[in-house]
């Protein structure tokens, strides 16, 4: 009995010293949020909020990417510079995956269940194409840091986890622009921005 | 009393005739495509407001980037990321995603209130009322984009009796190089640009410029008219949001395999009010409830070279008559009120029956007042002078008749309109053919044409005689 309530007292400990780092590790970062205006509206599905040049170390990471039912999906993928991407072709077609962006890859045609790989080593967008079925288009975001999100169907964006300083916040989109805008963010708060892109 | 009655019934069918001419009217298509009202580009279609003006001008396209304003679904032939990798990849371009097509009817019924009317109740006596062709003619349109530079535009149009005709069918490249709206090339089957705006772009009227068809009116098989469609390409465009110009080149009315050499030019500028390219501010309507109101001046000029053969195995008189036409115009708004007035010179080396010269000078003017957004009083006042030289090359008496077409155009709802028109008209001696009076024709009015015939049988060729010919009442739909 006294050996179970050691026990007890012992994972008590643990999963408080557990709770506590991770509340530190929160309050380390802040998060911006808000909505993004797009005008023409059917063009919000091709936008990114982002922030420009934060200094760090980033691990790369593997993402996958498939193209499914004649799509790219997701339509809209975000990866650091260093990541690497599987394309896996989901349908029983012939896929083919290209891009003419950046310093601009193919790689070649592969059946279903098949899968081809990789890594971006520049930070750009990459238009994701198939030369078999030129309709399709997806976009791969490859930023300096992960400090990027999509918008969602109304608009709305959340980046988390922003280390304190003050950046450069910026808006990607297919067709639109809008200028930069200098915000600063600070431990453990949430800053509000939103932001309008047009013609 | 046989000649007089063959001349009113020649008028009669005449008549008949230019009733069921081209009436290219608002085409849906456009409506779906940008998912808007009709009256975004129309005040009572087919007549545009300054912005449909623009939107035609810019090759059927929204000013900015057309696509920017597609709202309909479409279906992505090859993404524009292509553009980078051409020519190991196809072009790009896009479809509707569904078929891009518009159908249509108009027709005309007639009063004929007087019984002295040579085109009406005189030809066939005891008629009172005509709705023979109350559904004139069907229609086909189509108007579609295949990028943000190339357009479609084309309109079958079906005949009460029973024909068929291609009335346009144009592929229109533009933007082909430079400055945005400066050269912009169409190909295919249209009407020639010859004013700066829509050829129906009238309350009343078929047309804002009247035809004189010389062949029809002195003998002659010619058939080849100012404003109508014909086939080959022309190059246009606005310069600077105000000048704008068209030249063009095309097969002409020969109606036989024959040298394409007709061409034309025109020049026009635009003072005040919305740009004639539609980009920009500047102009924008002042009043939200009146987007049609503007204050402006659009004066223009034009020159046409016709030459068309005939096909002498069927007994033409002459291989070819040369028409040699110029004339100026112009439209002045002042908010509601709109003035169009033009006044043009058509002169044919081989226009008569005996194939000499004969000259057409010829004034159209159009006052407008959009009373409401429906409802929009008019009158058309129109004159065509002629002078011809006989069989000897003597000069003819000159005569000249008039048309007075006082109206109303009503939108019953965006896509439905009914115009109501009276045509009184005078002719001040009439043109000669084989030495003896011949009917009038010619004209812009939508079943309200020039068609007085000299009767009774005393009047001649130099007879003064006027006529309260019909009262019009014309009716379209569109969808």
């Amino acid at each position: 009995m006294m050996f179970h309530k050691k026990a007890w007292l012992l994972r008590l400990a643990t999963a408080t010293t557990v709770l506590l780092a991770a509340g530190a590790a929160r309050a380390e970062g802040g998060a911006i949020k808000g909505k993004v205006d797009v005008t023409p509206a059917k063009y919000l599905e091709d936008t990114i909020v982002y922030l420009k040049e934060v200094k760090g170390t980033y691990p790369p990471k593997t993402h996958g990417l498939g193209q499914k039912g004649m799509r790219f999906i997701p339509h809209i993928m975000i990866v650091t510079v260093g990541d690497t991407i599987n394309f896996l072709n989901h349908d029983n077609v012939v896929h083919n995956v290209y891009s003419p962006d950046g310093e601009g890859y193919n790689l070649g045609s592969f059946k279903q269940d098949e899968k081809r790989t990789y890594t971006f080593a520049k930070p750009g967008v990459y238009s994701q194409l198939c030369s078999i079925h030129p309709e399709m288009l997806g976009y791969v975001f490859v930023g300096q840091n992960p400090y990027a999100a999509a918008v969602d169907k109304k608009g709305a964006y959340e980046i988390k986890d922003v280390p304190p300083g003050t950046y450069k916040l910026a808006v990607w989109n297919a067709k639109l622009k809008t200028p930069d805008k200098t915000v600063t963010v600070a431990a453990g708060k949430t800053l509000d921005e939103n932001l309008s892109v047009k013609r | 009393m046989i000649r007089w009655t063959s001349r009113a019934a020649a008028a009669l069918a005449v008549a008949a005739l230019l009733c069921v001419a081209s009436n290219a009217y608002a085409i849906p298509a456009f409506a779906r495509k940008y998912e808007t009202s009709c009256l975004t580009c129309h005040t009572v279609y087919p007549k545009l407001n300054p912005f449909g003006e623009a939107f035609r001008r810019n090759g059927y396209r929204f000013p900015g980037i057309d696509s920017d304003y597609v709202k309909q679904g479409t279906i992505v032939l090859g993404q524009e990321a292509n553009k980078k990798t051409f020519p190991n990849s196809v072009w790009p371009g896009t479809i509707p995603n569904s078929v891009p097509l518009s159908i249509g009817v108009n027709g005309q019924g007639f009063v004929i209130p007087s019984s002295t009317s040579t085109a009406g109740r005189n030809a066939r006596p005891g008629t009172v009322l005509d709705l023979h062709d109350l559904v004139a003619e069907g229609h086909i349109w189509t108007g579609a984009s295949l990028d943000d530079s190339i357009t479609l535009w084309g309109e079958l149009t079906f005949v009460s009796d029973g024909s068929l005709s291609v009335e346009h069918f144009q592929v229109l490249f533009n933007d082909l190089v430079g400055p945005k709206h400066w050269f912009n090339l169409s190909v295919g089957h249209g009407f020639p640009n010859v004013t700066p705006f829509g050829p129906h772009s009238s309350y009343l009227a078929d047309q804002m410029v009247p035809n004189v068809p010389i062949g029809e009116l002195l003998g002659n098989t010619s058939g080849w008219v100012l404003v109508d469609s014909y086939t080959g390409l022309e190059l246009n465009g606005v310069v600077g949001g105000r000048f704008d110009y068209a030249v063009g080149l095309n097969a002409g009315a020969s109606g036989i395999s024959a040298p394409t050499e007709d061409y034309y030019g025109r020049v026009g500028f635009k003072l005040g009010g919305l740009r004639s390219d539609g980009e920009g501010s500047t102009g924008a309507p002042q009043d939200t409830l009146r987007p049609w109101a503007e204050t402006s001046l659009h004066l223009y000029g034009f020159g046409y070279r016709s030459n068309t053969f005939l096909d002498t195995t069927a007994g033409a008189p002459t291989p070819n008559d040369v028409a040699t036409t110029w004339g100026l115009g112009a439209r002045a708004q002042f908010g509601s009120a709109e003035l169009n007035a033009g006044w043009y010179h058509d002169k044919h080396n081989h226009g008569t029956d005996s194939a000499t010269e004969a000259t057409a000078k010829v004034f159209f003017s159009e006052l407008s007042y959009v009373l409401f957004p429906w409802l929009v009083p008019s009158i058309r006042v129109e004159n065509i002078r002629l002078d011809a030289q006989d069989a000897a090359g003597a000069a003819l008496p000159s005569v000249n008749a008039w048309h007075v077409m006082p109206g109303i155009a009503f939108l019953v709802r965006p896509n439905v309109k009914l115009v109501v028109a009276a045509n009184w008209e005078h002719a001040n001696g009439f043109p000669t053919v084989g030495g003896e009076a011949s009917a009038w024709t010619g004209g812009a009015g939508d079943g309200g044409a020039f068609t007085i015939a000299p009767s009774p049988s005393t009047v001649d060729a130099t007879s003064s005689s006027s006529e309260f010919q019909t009262i019009s009442i014309s009716m379209a739909w569109a969808m």
